[in-house]
Order: structure tokens, then sequence, then C-alpha cells
């Protein structure tokens, strides 16, 4: 007897087909991402960088989340009521799961927030004073004075699962992550590929795409070419040199959206100042002041340094802030206008001008070098002789800590993402050394009474619209007062192959959870 | 050689102990790395409860001594930013900076050793002017601009070969490899290339020379006259001897791939140790870089004595002492 095997075979032949197909394409969908640089950690509480930070919002889950434009909106907590001005009850989400299949309880919070105290990064939580387990649902927190903006902390401390950081130990966090989040380690070969699948239990939803790849390439025109070549199907922080390039291009596009990243001078107010070879100190002469805000063209150096990508500041924080005054611009209180900025040098008795040195970075900011140069060029014209001392970031934030006493005139960045200008005020405009936690960053030693008592008075409120409302009476004062210059908002520039469906966050956090890819 | 080799064994103790002295002391210029870490607006008590956990808290001297202590217990120290330890976090990313660094050496010798022969035994042959141009312009151009050009014609616009990364890797004696993966070639292919191009360019000019040098001698028309084929005297008689510039400079040439691999993977986004040290001197990283250099260091000396020894192998004239 023979059997007769050819129908079988055909039969095996056409399912291994099948297999092959339903496994190489059909649903399953992959994103690949091009980082500038590889995650540095994926523990949320031992550090952070823009990567690390893009990784945490994959893995793990906030109380508060915060949304693309920078609203608050419930997350882990499904909502939080004010028990007293500085207790607040947070009630968890029903029904979330870790990636280890364990379920969210108040006690991971408790533990999250203990571990956070003791960790590099303490500051994260520093408005909270204490913490406890109400119920099996519920957390209350207590800060240590009325503060309104709690929920917007929130927003930052990502929570983690107290088994399975006890279990593994503080340092395998790093590497064997487990949080609530829609997405959850799959494979992570540092420096080449972060691959992330998706975590089909999520509450929020299964994520549409399946598979996210992040791959850091470091080089800016080899994250082009690998956009161009297909290997990668959105980039972060294109080249300036390649936005035209990629533009050109019929399937890919160029997306940008203005940072939170205030780029901002400040200016010294003590009686004597270092760097100024005088017995007295002209800036601490409003009319000095505002002339050097008249002399410098924003506007220039938005079209000839930033390659028309940034966008010249209004205010210390942007539009979408608590504490943003509608309708006040420093470009419009003072526009560029050499004659009027020159009147002001004489009226103040400095019409030949003075000396000072301007402590910039060379490398932690857009053409920071280019900016402080162009500054000095500007300055120049007004009679002011600057001097640059320009320096490494590891130099830097070193050089100019408070009491900043080698400092005149200092160029940084400030961010807010917590989208309350009170973080910023508080640390950059309250009078040094009167009230711990307050001056921090005040660089140039500013002090006014009024700002003062109108900060504490903000943070003594629960209320967000009366913090709100306080707060821009300091904006108004501040914008009378010239503490600092605001100058420009960097631009955020990212590119992408069509297919991809992406909308920049305000605080440049890619989320794929948020994105989809069309197949 | 046994003496020989406690010698080489005692110099590079001094060595090391050397550049971790010198590494300690530069890195007390280049800014306090707990500002790398903490916020700008930290509190005093965050910036202190920062310093403890770094270990920053003590003087510089004591940090050192302490750093001793531990290295002599097999400790070498934490990376303030990372918090794992500096030598995982390097060892991690060898393999991957030996691929290129091998492959690179390995298509500089098979294309320069027999250019240079030839360019060496026939210096007045047109070609051999084309070649000795040719590895002028290798020895000039910077590696950035080659790496972006091979980028440019054979990803962006040929479609040949990927633009960036490693391919995909397999476990082999414990080692994560891309030599053993079809894919893996096809990433490495680039980057060794470009990597290769001044150490070609270099052995290939050594060869030449060592060539000519040779070629010069009695016993070469000696073999001659007595018969022995053309092809027999250049790779028998003339390369044996022309070889031992070469073995030097290929010593101290996979010494220099290794070091200055950075760039390369840099432009190719390669997972090496290379950016490691960048990103390290970046971030004020002080346990990652003292730890780099001090390998790269031991690399050198190890290099360079087996140098020694395959001297007394390629000509047995030679003994160490």
């Amino acid at each position: 007897m023979t059997l007769n095997l050819l129908p079988l075979r055909r039969l095996m032949a056409t399912a291994a087909l099948a297999l092959a197909l339903a496994a190489g394409s059909a649903d399953a969908k992959q994103l690949t991402v091009g980082l500038t640089a590889d995650a540095v950690h994926l523990d949320p509480q031992a550090g952070e960088e823009l990567s690390s930070n893009i990784m945490f919002y994959h893995i793990y889950d906030p109380l508060v989340r915060r949304t693309a434009d920078l609203e608050f909106v419930p997350g882990l907590a499904e909502s939080w009521e004010l028990v007293d001005d500085t207790t607040w009850h947070f009630r968890l989400r029903e029904g979330v799961t870790f990636h280890n299949g364990a379920e969210l309880t108040p006690r991971d919070v408790v533990f999250t927030l203990e571990r956070l105290k003791a960790s590099l990064m303490s500051s994260l939580g520093r408005n909270i004073e204490s913490f406890s387990e109400v119920d099996e649902r519920t957390v209350e927190i207590k800060t240590f004075q009325p503060y309104a903006v709690l929920p917007n902390d929130l927003a930052g401390i990502l929570i983690l699962n107290e088994a399975h950081v006890t279990e593994v130990g503080d340092e395998q966090v790093d590497l064997s992550p487990v949080g609530t989040g829609p997405y959850r380690l799959a494979n992570w070969s540092k420096e080449d590929r972060l691959v992330l699948e998706a975590f089909e239990e999520y509450w929020g939803g299964k994520p549409e795409i399946d598979t996210v790849v992040f791959r850091p390439i470091t080089n800016p025109a080899t994250r082009t070419a690998a956009l161009l070549t297909g290997e990668v199907d959105i980039v972060q922080d294109l080249s300036v040199r390649d936005v035209e390039r990629v533009a050109r291009e019929a399937d890919y596009e160029v997306i940008t959206r203005p940072s939170l990243l205030n780029l901002v001078l400040a200016l010294d107010f003590r009686d004597q100042s270092p760097t100024i070879p005088l017995d007295t100190n002209p800036m601490q002469d409003q009319r000095v002041r505002e002339a050097i805000t008249r002399a410098i063209d924003v506007e220039t150096i938005r079209v000839a340094v930033m390659n028309g990508l940034s966008t010249p500041s209004e205010q210390y924080v942007p539009a979408s802030h608590i504490g943003y005054l509608p309708g006040a611009s420093f470009r419009e209180m003072y526009p560029f206008d050499l004659e009027r900025a020159r009147e002001l040098m004489a009226e103040a008795g400095y019409a030949d001008g003075f000396k000072m040195t301007l402590d910039a970075t060379n490398n932690r900011y857009v053409n920071d070098q280019q900016i402080a140069q162009a500054l000095a060029q500007m300055l120049s014209q007004i009679g002011i002789e600057l001097e640059l001392n320009l320096m490494p970031r590891a130099n830097f934030f070193g050089y100019i800590r408070v009491p900043s006493d080698s400092s005149s005139f200092i160029m940084s960045g400030w961010d807010v993402p917590s989208g309350d200008a009170g973080s910023m005020y508080g640390a950059m405009f309250h009078t040094r050394d009167v009230r711990d936690a307050y001056g921090r960053v005040n660089r140039g030693a500013y002090s006014n009474p009024d700002v003062d008592a109108l900060i504490i008075e903000a943070d003594s409120t629960a209320d967000v619209r009366q913090r709100h409302e306080t707060l821009q009476r300091v904006t108004e004062i501040l914008m009378q007062d010239i503490p600092m210059i605001p100058v420009h908002y960097e631009q955020d520039i990212y590119a992408a192959h069509n297919r991809v469906q992406f909308t920049p966050r305000t605080d440049k956090f890619m989320w794929a959870f948020e994105m989809d890819i069309a197949e | 050689m046994f003496a020989y080799a406690v010698k080489r064994l005692i110099q590079m103790l001094v060595v090391l102990w050397a550049v971790s002295v010198i590494v300690f002391m530069m890195m007390s210029f280049t800014g306090d790395p707990v500002f790398m870490v903490v916020p700008i607006d930290a509190t005093d008590a965050e910036i202190a409860q920062a310093r403890r956990i770094l270990g920053l808290d003590r003087s510089l001297p004591e940090q050192y001594v302490l750093f001793l202590k531990n290295l002599l217990q097999g400790e070498f120290g934490r990376s303030y930013v990372f918090r794992q330890p500096a030598l995982d976090l390097i060892l991690e990313r060898l393999p991957a900076t030996l691929e290129i660094v091998l492959v690179a050496l390995l298509i500089a010798t098979v294309v320069a050793i027999p250019l240079g022969v030839f360019a060496g035994a026939n210096p007045q042959n047109p070609l051999s002017r084309l070649i000795m141009s040719g590895s002028l312009v290798g020895i000039s151009l910077p590696g950035f601009w080659v790496g972006m050009m091979l980028i440019f014609i054979f990803a962006v616009e040929l479609r040949l070969f990927p633009s960036s990364g490693r391919g995909e890797t397999v476990e082999f004696l414990g080692i994560r490899t891309s030599l053993l993966t079809a894919n893996g070639w096809h990433h490495i292919v680039l980057p060794a290339v470009t990597l290769s191009f001044g150490t070609l360019a270099i052995i290939l000019r050594i060869t030449r020379a060592g060539m000519m040098e040779v070629m010069r001698q009695d016993y070469i028309k000696f073999a001659r006259a007595k018969g022995v084929s053309r092809r027999g005297v250049l790779y028998g008689h003339g390369l044996r001897n022309g070889l031992i510039p070469v073995v030097t400079i290929f010593g101290l040439q996979l010494g220099d791939l290794i070091a200055f691999a950075t760039i390369t993977e840099t432009i190719f986004a390669w997972p090496g140790m290379g950016k490691l040290l960048i990103d390290s001197i970046y971030r004020a990283d002080r346990p990652v870089i003292v730890v780099y250099l001090m390998l790269v260091a031991l690399i050198f000396v190890v290099v360079n004595f087996i140098v020694d020894i395959l001297y007394t192998m390629i000509d047995p004239r030679i003994t160490v002492k």
C-alpha cells in the first residue's frame, strides 16, 4: 500500500505560509523613534533627563496626568479633594494592575513617596510634608502650607510597585522596571535600542501601537539619514540645517512647537556688582535695566541666530501657566529702540556706558554661544562693554549658584513643567535668605517687599483661582522692575514619516500612547 | 623572558596608578558633579542629600584614598549618573567597540599589505603612484567626514547599507556579538570601513617603506640570483623582513582604534564604549572616566607587550630583556 503524501504536503506548505504572513505583518504595529540619547535610568527616582523621562511615562503612571497641552487631569487617582487647607485626599482608580499582575494599592503610593524622600530626586516632593493610607482606596497627602498646585507637582511623581522594588532591590529597578503604564520593557540593549511592548491590561485601554523601539542616535545628521532611509519613523530634535531638506520630501513632515524653556538674563541688584568696576551698581537704576532691555533685539536673534526657530518671550512664563497676565508683553512694553535706550542711559548718568561680564553656557541651550556674542554686540550700541565668560554646563551651574559672588549678568534657561509661575517666582524673585526655600535661585539678589508678600500670599491659599490672581499681580510688578529679561523660548523640532500620527507635547515627552502609525 | 614580563607588569601598575591620579586631579577642575544630578533650584538640604548619596561629601584626597581601597578589593566605583558599577557599564559596551575595531583592522590589513608590497616592489609603476596618493587622502580625511559621506552615498542614496545601529546580536561564549549574524555584518560594514581609513593608509605606507628598504638588501639580490621566483622573493624574503615596523604600528593602531573609535561610534550610533566616555566627560561622571582611561591604558600596555613577543617570533635575532 502506498500513501499519497502530496495533498498533506500541500496543506502543510499553505499552513506554514499563512503562519509566516500572520507573524510578519498584519495587525502588529511597530513604531521606531530616533532619540538624541539613550535613557540613563528606568527608575524614576534615580535621576532624570529627557530620554529617561520619555521612558518613565511609558512604563509608569503618576496620580495626576499632565496632558499634551499642560492641563492636569486624573491619572492613577480618579479624583481628589481638599479636606482642609493643607490636607488632600486622593482616591485611587479601581482595577489598576502593575505589569507584574499586582493590583495598585494606597500602600504602593505611600511606599513611592517614602522612597522618593530619601532619593536623589527628593526635590520632586519638596512641598509634601507627610502622607498616609486612609482606606483601601484613599491616600492622604499633607503639605507644609496651603499649596493649591499640589496636583501639578504630583504629575511628576511616578508610582512604583512596592513588592517589586523590595524584591529586586534598588539597583535592579533601573533594569527591570515595573509600573502601571501603557507599555512595559521588552528589551534594552544599552545605547542601541530600547524596546517597549503594549501592556494589554492597561487601565486606559490597550495602546494602538504594539511595539515601540527607541534608538539613540546622537549625531543629528545620522538621525536625519536614519529617518530618510526608513530605519526610524520619527525623530526628535531635527537639526536646524536639515529642516529644509526633510520638508522637501513628499513623505515626511517637519513638526515644530515652542518649548517651555525660557532663556532669561538675570540682572544684578546688589550695591556693588562683582564684574562692574564702579563704586555703584548701575543696574540698580530701573532706567538702566530698561535701556538694556530695549537694546536687545530679540527679533534679530530669532532670525539671524536661531534661523527663525524661536519664539520671543512675552513674560517669564508662557500663556498656559498660572500667573500669566494676558495682554502684557516685554516686547510691547520695551520694544527694541536704541535711541530711547541711549536716552535712558544718559538720564541715569551712564551716557558713556560701563563694563561688565556675561556668564553663559556654551553647550547647554540651542546656539547659546552665538546668542551671547549677539548680546555683546547689541549692548555695545548703548555703551555697555560686555565681556563674555562662556563655560560648559558642568562648570556653569556651580559657578552661578547663589550667592553668585562672581556674577553680574547671567544667561540661563528656566522651564516650569508644573504649569505654575509660583515655583519660579518663589525661587527666583523672593528676597534671598529670609525664608527657607525661597529665593534660592535669586542670583541677582532682587528684593521687593511687595513681591515677597504676594508670593507668600499665593503660597498660603489652597484656591487655584486666587493663586492665579495673586501671581498675576506679581507678574505685573516684575515687568515694571525688570529683575530679569526674558529672551525667547526654544523651538522643539520633530520630523516624521507621514504614516505617523503625532502631536508634540509641551513638555517634550514623546508618548506612544497618544500616537498611531498607519499600516 | 619571565623577568621581562615581571618588569612590564610593574611598569603597567605604575602607569595605571599615574592615570588614576591624573584623572582625579583633572576632574577636580571640571565642575562639581553634584550640580549635574540635582535640579537648578535645589535647596541646600537636597544638595547635601545628593552629596551623601554619591559619596561626594568627603574631601578629594579622602575620596581618592577610598577609591584606592575599593580598587584593592576589586571595586571600581559607581557611576554618579547611572548608579551602576562603572566597570560593568564599560564592559557591557566593550564587545561592540572590539567588533568594529577588529573588522576595521582586518579590512585595513587585507587591503593595505598587498598594496604596500606592490608599491614597494614597483616604486616607478604609475599604479604605485596612484596607490600612494590615495593613501595620502586616506590619512588626511577626517573620520567624521568620511562617515557622513558613506552614510549619504550608501545609506541615503543607494540604500545598500543601514545608516546606523548595531543590528542583530547573538550570544557566543557569554559575549553578545553581531559578527555572527548576516544582519550584524550588514550594519558593521560602513562604520568599520570608516574606522579603517586612517589605519589602512598608515599600514600601507609603512609596508611600502619597509619593502623598499628590504628590496635593496644583498640577500634579496642573492635570492633572485639563485633562482627564487619573484613572488617567492617578495612574500617569503621581502615581506617577512619588512614586517617588523608593520607589527609595531599594528599594535599602536589597535590601541588607538579602541581609544578613538569614539567619533565613528557617535556618527553611526554604534553602541560602543567610546560614546560612554564622551557622555561621561560631559556629565562630569568621574568614576566612569577613571575606569575607562585605566582600561585603555591597560589595553595599550598589553598590546605592546604582545607586540614585543611577536618580534622575537618574526625575527629570531631579537630577544626581549
